[in-house]
């Protein structure tokens, strides 16, 4: 019966790939070759993302809400916040569109070199999926939180990991020292 | 037994059908490949289409002349079509990598290791099968071929889908066809090994239909020959895969850091 259950993956993995196949091939802009001028361009377009860091952290800036929070009406700490949460899903969103627009164009150009090496193309799609499920993660959190109390959820993670982290290295040192010599 | 026999007949007639469209259609692929000039692209996937169109006269002669020799005939010719369908594959494959070397190694080398792996798998499938009758030992390897098959077709689709290889319509055509028809007969066939499953026998029923839906995709998509998808020139290719591979792996860290600064308080 597993045998049975293998071949029926096997199958319907062939057929969603034929459709992905067609999708791809249907897609606008897709047969068209890249050049390395492109990889080059979406770099570019992705480091722009980043280049207002300052006004970028200030969407997450506890001292905004702060004042908001002392200074004015319900109504307006609502629209605050509904606008902050705007400001911080569109920018993750962006990155995550340059993101995938530059990991679309590495695979393409990718498909042309001499010696492709399958382990750090094993590396480099680890790298990518970690980035997306954890920004995705992160989307999910200001979508449901906003972009103060994410931060929050964020930097309380971050310091629970952290602290597990290090009882972990506190130990795994013990253990080292504790085993005896040959 | 009048209700049985109006049944019969009716089957008789819907397999006659299947089979007479089946020889037209594959006729017209291969009328049509001659007068646009495909034949002499893809000489492996129409000597395929011949070589079923061969077996599908010979199977309707047995059938209706001698039909004795339908049964006996059936697992030896449907094996030589299922070895003569690895042909495919290698014209994809060897049409559609040609601009991209290192894809062809990795393929190969991926080629080579499914097919040693199904391989091993499917002979110890057929040694504990035992070799009860001819007919018996030609269906288990004919059903094991198709398997290590589709295990190739998988990895050289998901190769194609990764690197966004461009295929052109009348490689697309070959390939979506050929994978309906192998994804659905690979499910069938395993069906068909399973004893007393009531599935197995509607799924048998609607094969023929399938294989007619996967002549109709090549028709279509074969009919003329279709420009060949762009290549990039060569001063605009990278071939270094370090150098590219390098640069991305930096991008993704440095993106991935920033994020993490930013959204950390």
């Amino acid at each position: 019966m597993s045998g049975l259950a293998a071949v029926i993956v096997l199958g319907t993995l062939i057929l969603v790939f034929g459709v992905r196949l067609v999708l791809q091939s249907s897609r606008t802009g897709r047969n068209r070759p890249v050049s390395i001028e492109e990889f080059a361009n979406a770099r570019e377009a992705l480091d722009a993302v980043f280049v207002e860091t300052a006004a970028i952290e200030r969407i997450f800036s506890a001292e905004d809400i702060e004042f908001i929070c002392r200074s004015s009406t319900p109504e307006v700490q609502r629209l605050f916040l509904k606008e902050r949460r705007a400001l911080a899903v569109q920018w993750l969103r962006k990155t995550q569109k340059q993101v995938a627009q530059f990991m679309d164009l590495h695979l393409r150009l990718a498909g042309f070199t001499e010696k492709p090496s399958p382990g750090f193309e094993l590396e480099l799609t680890a790298k990518y999926v970690g980035f997306f499920v954890v920004s995705h993660l992160l989307l999910l959190l200001l979508w449901l939180r906003g972009p103060f109390r994410a931060r929050r959820v964020v930097g309380y993670t971050c310091a629970v990991a952290g602290y597990f982290c290090a009882i972990c290295s506190v130990r795994l040192a013990n253990v080292t020292a504790a085993e005896p010599r040959s | 037994m009048i209700i049985f026999r109006q049944i019969s007949d009716g089957l008789n007639m819907s397999t006659s059908f299947i089979w007479w469209s089946g020889v037209a259609v594959e006729s017209a692929i291969l009328l049509r490949g001659a007068l646009a000039g495909l034949l002499k692209k893809y000489p492996l996937f129409y000597s395929y289409i011949a070589c079923v169109l061969v077996k599908e006269i010979i199977g309707m002669l047995a059938y209706h002349f001698a039909p004795h020799l339908y049964e006996p005939l059936y697992w030896p010719t449907e094996l030589a079509t299922i070895v003569a369908s690895y042909a495919v594959i290698i014209e994809i494959f060897r049409w559609s990598t040609r601009h991209n070397p290192g894809i062809r190694r990795l393929t190969q080398s991926a080629f080579l290791g499914v097919f040693a792996l199904a391989s091993i798998y499917a002979a110890s499938d057929l040694m504990q099968g035992g070799f009860s009758s001819i007919s018996r030992a030609l269906a288990d390897l004919s059903r094991n071929l198709r398997y290590v098959e589709a295990g190739i077709l998988l990895v050289m689709m998901w190769l194609f889908v990764r690197y966004r290889i461009a295929l052109g319509r009348n490689r697309l055509g070959v390939m979506i066809g050929y994978s309906f028809w192998v994804g659905l007969n690979i499910v069938n066939l395993a069906f068909w090994f399973q004893p007393g499953n009531e599935f197995s026998t509607r799924l048998r029923a609607l094969l023929p239909v399938t294989y007619l839906i996967t002549l109709g995709i090549w028709c279509v998509t074969l009919w003329s020959a279709q420009t060949e998808p762009v290549q990039p020139s060569e001063t605009d290719i990278e071939r270094d895969y370090e150098f590219l591979a390098g640069k991305t792996q930096v991008i993704l860290t440095r993106t991935s850091s920033q994020v993490a600064r930013i959204i950390k308080p």
